[in-house]
């Protein structure tokens, strides 16, 4: 079950997570569909139109930590698509125009920041808890067993 | 009281245990990404139910130092002791988990935004509760003094709660109001359940805690019998 899951969770990464950068796009030149991140340069955004199909179309800079791609995004109404946001296209690169033609505009996908939210919230509460019960099971068992009044008084009787 | 707890607790936990299950279940799966933030929205149901819980931890401790003052029961001294410790925990936590949702959010790990420093004061007003309750060797003192700060202290709480409303700040204003809900009913039910699963978790919590220093005093006190035997 645990390698389902993870083989699972493995292709979706892959799938719908991993990214690629500008800098690597252009070394690589894939063919299929990738994801790219980058930062849309600004004053670089420039909406062409809207086509019969209400497809918006906009042409912008998407830069890398060196380099960046131009990009043709046709597609529906992204409104995340701003000057200087960090974002993921996905699409195609095409050869012989040298530009990214892309159809989908995503948020950059911040896993990391989710899953170290709920580790900080969730597992100091398990050790928390942990330590509280064994200390009660400690004390109430301290309790039970201490016979120290029977002792001191039945030594002082003596004496 | 005290076997009462240790009888019902269970449920308590177990009531806590399967909510957040359900409520992770749903809040990590099954609700949709914000449109805006994208998954990093998903904070919002760790995030959210800690600082309610807080804010319920300090209204125990409030109620409970109030009702200590007045009738002057132990116990119920234990479980406003109890109550300030888990608080100032979930507090902490809260802190935490809204550092982390800022930094893809607003940019930065830390404002000085209304709410987070209000926030920042309700922990600092925690933590000096607790640290006065080492301090003092005479109990009755201790609990007293800790029940007049617990008091004070409480006017911290309205503010927190109504920093979004009465100043302009970054932290988003509240979901739930008499305006209405600005919040999806497919974001809204996953962190009902959380918050209802991080309320029992607090009294499951609570009940161990008073527990423990109920226990801690017992075995104190029994070492000072002990003592007044021997010199006798």
């Amino acid at each position: 079950m645990a390698l389902m899951i993870t083989l699972l969770g493995t292709q979706r990464y892959y799938r719908e997570v991993a990214t690629m950068s500008p800098e690597q796009l252009l070394r690589e030149q894939p063919t299929g569909t990738v994801r790219v991140l980058g930062r849309v340069q600004a004053g670089s955004l420039s909406t062409l139109g809207q086509e019969e199909t209400s497809l918006h179309r906009v042409t912008f800079y998407l830069s890398g930590e060196r380099e960046g791609l131009p990009v043709r995004y046709i597609g529906g109404i992204a409104d995340n698509l701003r000057e200087l946001k960090t974002l993921v296209v996905i699409g195609r690169w095409d050869l012989s125009t040298r530009e990214f033609e892309a159809h989908e505009i995503s948020l950059l996908p911040n896993y990391g920041y989710v899953a170290a939210a709920y580790l900080i919230g969730i597992v100091p509460i398990g050790l928390f808890l942990f330590l509280m019960e064994r200390r009660v099971e400690l004390l109430y068992n301290e309790i039970k067993a201490a016979k120290v009044y029977e002792s001191e008084v039945a030594g002082f009787d003596k004496g | 009281m005290i076997k009462q707890m240790r009888r019902y607790e269970s449920w308590f936990g177990a009531g806590a245990g399967i909510c957040i299950i359900i409520g992770l279940y749903m809040g990590l799966v099954t609700s949709p990404p914000d449109y805006y933030q994208g998954e990093v929205v998903r904070i919002m149901y760790v995030h959210v139910p800690f600082a309610n819980v807080s804010l319920l931890g300090y209204t125990v401790l409030f109620a409970g130092s109030l009702w200590y003052l007045w009738k002057g029961n132990p116990i119920v001294d234990n479980m406003s002791h109890a109550a300030a410790g888990v608080s100032a925990f979930f507090t902490a936590g809260a802190l935490a988990t809204g550092s982390i949702w800022a930094k893809p959010t607003w940019n930065v790990w830390w404002t000085w935004d209304a709410r987070l420093v209000s926030f920042t004061i309700l922990l600092l007003i925690l933590i000096g509760y607790l640290m006065l309750r080492t301090f003092i060797e005479d109990k009755d003192k201790e609990a007293r003094f800790a029940a007049i700060l617990a008091i004070m202290g409480f006017v911290d709480l309205p503010i927190v709660y109504f920093s979004v409303e009465w100043w302009r700040t970054l932290h988003q204003p509240l979901s739930v109001s008499p305006r209405g809900l600005s919040i999806s009913g497919e974001m809204l039910i996953p962190l009902i359940m959380m918050a209802v699963g991080f309320y029992l978790l607090f009294l499951y919590m609570a009940m161990v805690r008073t527990q423990m220093l109920y226990l801690e005093q017992l075995r104190e006190a029994k070492k000072g019998r002990l003592l007044s035997q021997a010199y006798l």
